[in-house]
């Protein structure tokens, strides 16, 4: 009985001598910056990305996109000092909330840049934006930048619908006449969707099918057989990326459809996570996209080139993102003086237009959001036999309004799986 | 050995004066997330009138909770004005309470658990695909406060008053007679129904009580966010509540809140300066199931307990270790409830 009790409690101590090294060991050193201020001024920096949870790769790769600039500069823009405050958002609205309230409330920055989910970069910008504090976005949810325009908002990137404009004018212009989409299930599928299915009905091609998908499908099965028994001339994924882009595909060459129906993808489908997966079965796929890592500019090589060293990958669309957001931030600050004044500040930042940067030759519209250069990329091998995505052909200034114009497209709602834009 | 009767009141007034002062000594931002603690207290504590009473684990929660939030969000961003926004949440609450009552009341234990989390999986995938009502994966913005608790600090105790004045009315239906019926169907139903009780219709009334408790919590969400997702609906709000009613205590009215603060410090305050702080937080809840199975508050009446006897021992032969709290009241219970093999104890 005794020796029971003794034995029940050595049971306990050890246990708990292992729970307490599980603790310390989660408390291994996090990154916290400690730029001191030196000469000029300072200005302090939110940064919201999603380091754990479910999205915690795209999280991670912004941080180091968002690193990897300032450390370039020497942790300057001009003579003024930029110090960087990292949250974690964990990919949850009310979190991304509330951290965004420590970061303007309890470390007082200037400027928040981030977070990338539509819902958290909702919740966050709306907060940062009352509090007439900039907010930098990379985010592609569409309405961001135009049926809920705020003047202290800057997207620096590409709507989800943007980049799938140029897709659905080049299908139909390559003569496929029927199309068949394929997305997931939600507000970024439906909106690139939108894009592509608003595109090429406006030039005449018919939509035989639209796809839904769940968000983490696991069997693709049945989503390629509809697409199949519609035989249609094209077919246009819509995809997230991550799991879903790579099942679909196994799916897809499973059934034989490779070399039958031309598939093209958006920006997030054919990606480095993607390539590494896949293989060779990817070579010669088509997307259209803005971030191409094998693109032919001194930019991009050079920051590919870096950021190989250093993290031992080709960076990905949000490590690029990341970048360039520091690059807008660090253009308006060297034009302000080091001053930032909310919606003054975003004044500037939209001024700003770079001749070439990660994207190309990139420039803003009047409603805070980037036009700039859409890609149709083909998959290739580097001469190192590492798969990547190089430019096919490129399309200049795309806007976020398509061809349609600013007050046309704005007339009409924003894309849903019941209105993607179908024009007879 | 027991404490003079006033000590338990004189630390409720301590507590109740820290909260009350909180906001004009603490910087905001520590105000905001002691705003969180209070609501998350609510939902959690609308989850310990179910399991503490009837023993019924829910981890569907936050599916009500969301019901009430959408009801106040959709109404606010259409205009409608307070009273419609707190109309149109009170009968949604309702009607999902209503839904989760008739789909569990015959059921106990696992079956109710699964329930529970397939009825929060259904109201998340509603809250992501009804995009014209909910906004969808975006969410609705321009949900704002009522004009009387508009500040921060307004609401900080606005939230703080309607979470314990929740849990005093908690406190209450736990005493009631109806309090004690639902302890009696979860020792043994058979003899309740023997004795004249009808079991399903007390789980059901029970589960529409805690399912309007929820609710208040969503609107108290959805105000403090002033903006709306599906993540309010989803698992691992439910499933947080849960930690928190384990971590604090199972039974105990303050357990909610002593589980909410050690839960939302984690979440937001500690994920600031350690990247896995939900390691910290699952090393901790086993820590708290192994170790204090009536969680920490009944850990800490255990501790005071035993200190007391150490100061005058007992008179007679050392009485055998038994534990104070009825054990059905704990966590390891709750956890052997499903798991027989989890009763090492007894």
């Amino acid at each position: 009985m005794i020796q029971a009790r003794t034995r029940h409690r050595w049971a306990r101590s050890l246990v708990g001598a292992v729970a307490l090294a599980l603790v310390l060991a989660a408390c291994a050193p996090g990154e916290e910056d400690s730029g001191e201020a030196a000469g000029g001024g300072t200005v302090k920096l939110g940064f919201i990305s999603p380091v754990t949870g479910f999205v915690a790769a795209l999280g991670t790769d912004m941080r180091r996109g968002w690193e990897m600039y300032w450390s370039e500069h020497g942790g300057k823009a001009g003579d003024t000092t930029v110090q960087t405050v990292f949250e974690d958002d964990t990919g949850d609205p009310e979190v991304a909330l509330t951290k965004a309230r420590r970061l303007v409330e309890q470390e007082q920055v200037q400027l928040v840049a981030g977070p990338i989910l539509a819902n958290t970069a909702y919740a966050v910008a709306d907060y940062v934006a009352g509090k007439e504090l900039p907010a930098i976005q990379m985010t592609g949810a569409d309405d961001l930048t135009q049926r809920k325009f705020d003047p202290h908002v800057l997207r620096v990137g590409y709507t989800s619908s943007q980049s799938n404009f140029p897709a659905g004018q080049a299908a139909y212009d390559e003569g496929h006449r029927t199309a068949v989409t394929i997305c997931p299930d939600y507000a970024f599928g439906w909106e690139s969707c939108g894009g592509f299915v608003s595109a090429f009905t406006g030039a005449g091609g018919k939509i035989t099918k639209q796809v839904w998908h769940p968000l983490g499908t696991q069997d693709f099965s049945t989503y390629v057989a509809q697409a199949k028994q519609a035989n249609p001339d094209v077919v246009f994924v819509g995809s997230a990326g991550g799991p879903d882009a790579i099942l679909f595909y196994k799916a897809w060459t499973g059934f034989g459809l490779k070399d039958k129906i031309p598939l093209i993808g958006n920006c997030c489908f054919a990606d480095q996570v993607f390539l590494r997966e896949t293989g060779d079965e990817a070579l010669d796929l088509s997307s259209f996209t803005y971030w191409v890592e094998g693109r032919d500019s001194e930019v991009v090589r050079k920051f590919v080139a870096a950021y190989e060293a250093k993290h031992k990958e080709i960076p990905s669309l949000y490590a690029a993102g990341a970048y360039m957001m520091a690059q807008v931030v660090d253009e308006a600050l060297r034009k302000t003086g080091g001053k930032i004044e909310g919606a003054k500040f975003i004044d500037a930042a939209r001024q700003v237009s770079l001749a070439d940067s990660l994207y190309g030759k990139l420039s803003f519209d009047d409603t805070n959001n980037v036009v700039g250069p859409v890609y149709q990329t083909r998959v290739a091998k580097r001469e190192d036999g590492t798969l990547w995505n190089t430019v096919a052909k490129t399309f200049p200034d795309v806007s976020q309004f398509g061809s349609e114009g600013k007050e046309a497209f704005l007339a009409h709602p924003v894309f849903s799986r019941d209105y993607t834009g179908v024009q007879q | 050995m027991r404490w003079p009767a006033w000590v338990p009141f004189a630390g409720l007034a301590v507590l109740a004066a820290a909260a009350v002062a909180a906001p004009y000594v603490l910087p905001g931002y520590a105000v905001t997330l002691l705003t969180l603690m209070f609501i998350a207290a609510l939902l959690a504590g609308s989850v310990n009138l179910l399991a503490g009473l009837a023993g019924l684990v829910s981890i569907g929660h936050a599916g009500i909770a969301a019901a009430g939030a959408y009801g106040v969000a959709w109404a606010a961003t259409r205009d409608l004005g307070l009273g419609a926004e707190l109309g149109v949440a009170a009968a949604l609450t309702l009607a999902v309470s209503v839904i989760y009552a008739l789909t569990t009341m015959r059921t106990s234990g696992i079956v109710f658990l699964m329930i529970t989390l397939a009825l929060g999986m259904t109201m998340f995938g509603l809250a992501v695909k009804l995009s014209s009502v909910t906004g969808g994966q975006n969410g609705l913005t321009g949900v704002g406060r009522p004009e009387a608790v508009e500040e921060w600090w307004q609401y900080y105790f606005f939230a703080a008053a309607v979470s314990v004045l929740c849990a005093l009315a908690m406190a209450v239906v736990s005493r009631s007679p109806f309090g004690l019926a639902l302890r009696g169907i979860r020792e043994s139903p058979s003899r309740m129904t023997s004795l004249g009780y009808s079991v399903p219709a007390a789980k059901f009334a029970a589960v529409v009580v805690s399912g309007c408790f929820a609710g208040c919590a969503g609107v108290l969400l959805a105000w403090n966010a002033e903006f709306m997702s599906p993540s309010v609906a989803s698992f691992p709000r439910s499933a947080l509540a849960v930690v928190m009613v384990i971590v604090g205590g199972v039974g105990t009215a303050l357990g909610p809140f002593v589980g909410a603060a050690v839960v939302v410090s984690g979440e937001y305050w500690l994920s600031s300066y350690v990247e896995r702080w939900q390691t910290v937080l699952g090393v901790l809840f086993i820590l708290v199931v192994l170790f204090t199975p009536g969680g920490i508050v009944g850990g800490l009446g255990d501790l005071t307990r035993r200190l007391a006897r150490r100061r005058r021992p007992a008179p007679g032969p050392a009485a055998p270790v038994v534990r104070r709290d009825d054990p059905s009241t704990s966590a390891a219970a709750v956890a052997a409830r499903s798991h027989p093999a989890g009763k090492e104890e007894s």
